[in-house]
């Protein structure tokens, strides 16, 4: 028996595994090249290689059953019952989302007619509010009417003639 | 199960043209029955094969490549094609055997050395190495035989090395998609199919020598 030598592999295991990478057509040019040569100088290796691909060989004897029809009508059967899960889970799903978006609709619509309510309480100017506000005065008109000059009613406010409740003469109006 | 990427449409359009089934499995993301139909047809055979000879077991192989199928079919719509379908396939089956045979309740199931009751079972080495050597020690093993003796040597192989034998074997897959069927790196399949490759030969040596049975199991 000759001994020619592998470069890389230093022990049994990676000459087996190198060996296995052989067979298996998973080695670069380079690496296939190198074990050709080793190969082709070392009987051992021959060996083992050759019990390597023998034993592989063997493999092929294992059962290789093909299957029946009713595999293939049980599977597409199993994948039916499945499609029709998911359609009625994704049409429950879709009437979720149309009530949820009523919901959100209807919550959205109230919250504009709220927001509105509140914006024309607030902002919109009352004509009732301003007569209110200027009732005093226009329940005085007649006396405030004989003192015939705004100015002169002024004056007397300030002297506080009107004390007691009534409305500053002008400040009323806006 | 899904690429690790998005690859660019241009990718996706020049995978789907190299590989048929992957135009196939796009055409079922679409809706085609008919395009499920025949990649069930086209991989039902090849996926029960390993599926079988990784659980030891016809039925249960048969249910567990349902599952595959049909954890494929839920997969359609986010499936994108990344890989060959084969491999997109086989991980989902590497993925399924593995649940399986982790299970307590499957396990007590499939276990290949019990009774050998069951449709599948493989006679214990033992028995078979006294009857061929007790009786007969000289004559041959029949083709029967063989298979039985190979499939317990196939047996003695760990989950992870049979899958990946089974995978090189039957599915003629490089390193690099059994790495990738298997979630491993390609330098680690090689180790992995190297360690399974020796055990394999150690056990089935005396048979491929002699033609009989070996005097002990670790002969």
């Amino acid at each position: 028996m000759s001994n020619g030598t592998l470069p890389t592999p230093s022990n049994a295991e990676s000459l087996d595994e190198r060996l296995v990478a052989y067979l298996d057509n998973e080695l670069s040019d380079d690496e296939r090249r190198s074990v050709d040569e080793f190969l082709a100088s070392n009987d051992a290796a021959r060996d083992r290689l050759r019990t390597l691909m023998r034993t592989w060989e063997m493999l092929g004897d294992l059962n290789r059953q093909p299957v029946d029809d009713s595999f293939l009508r049980s599977t597409l059967e199993m994948v039916v019952v499945e499609a029709r899960d998911e359609a009625e889970k994704t049409q429950a799903a879709a009437v979720v989302r149309r009530r949820r978006r009523w919901a959100l609709g209807t919550f959205a619509l109230a919250a504009v007619a709220a927001a509105g309510y509140w914006a024309t309480v607030v902002f919109w100017p009352d004509p009732n509010r301003q007569l209110l506000e200027d009732l005093p005065v226009l329940e005085s008109l007649d006396e405030y009417r004989n003192a015939g000059d705004i100015e002169f009613l002024r004056l007397l406010e300030k002297e506080g003639l009107f004390d007691g409740g009534q409305h500053p003469i002008g400040e009323a109006k806006p | 199960m899904e690429p690790a990427f998005q690859p660019s449409e241009s990718a996706i359009q020049r995978q789907a043209l190299s590989d048929p089934d992957v135009r196939l499995m796009l055409e079922v993301r679409d809706g085609s029955a008919v395009a499920f139909e025949e990649l069930v047809l086209r991989y039902q055979n090849r996926l029960i094969t390993v599926l079988e000879h990784l659980v030891g077991n016809r039925d249960l192989a048969e249910d567990l490549a349902q599952e595959v199928f049909l954890r494929a079919y839920r997969a359609r719509a986010t499936y994108v094609p990344g890989a060959k379908f084969s491999t997109w396939l086989f991980t989902i089956a590497n993925n399924v055997a593995s649940s399986a045979l982790r299970s307590k309740i499957r396990r007590a199931e499939i276990n290949i050395q019990s009774d050998g009751t069951g449709p599948m079972s493989v006679r214990p080495l033992d028995v078979m190495i006294q009857a061929s050597t007790g009786q007969m020690p000289a004559r041959r093993l029949d083709k029967a035989e063989t298979r039985d003796i190979v499939q317990l040597a196939l047996a003695t192989l760990n989950e992870r090395q049979r899958m990946a034998v089974l995978l090189n074997k039957f599915e003629e897959m490089s390193y690099a998609d059994i790495a990738e069927a298997m979630q491993m790196s390609p330098k680690a399949v090689k180790s992995l199919l190297s360690r399974a490759r020796i055990n394999l030969r150690e056990i089935l040596e005396p048979y491929l020598d002699h033609g009989t049975a070996p005097r002990n199991a670790d002969s």
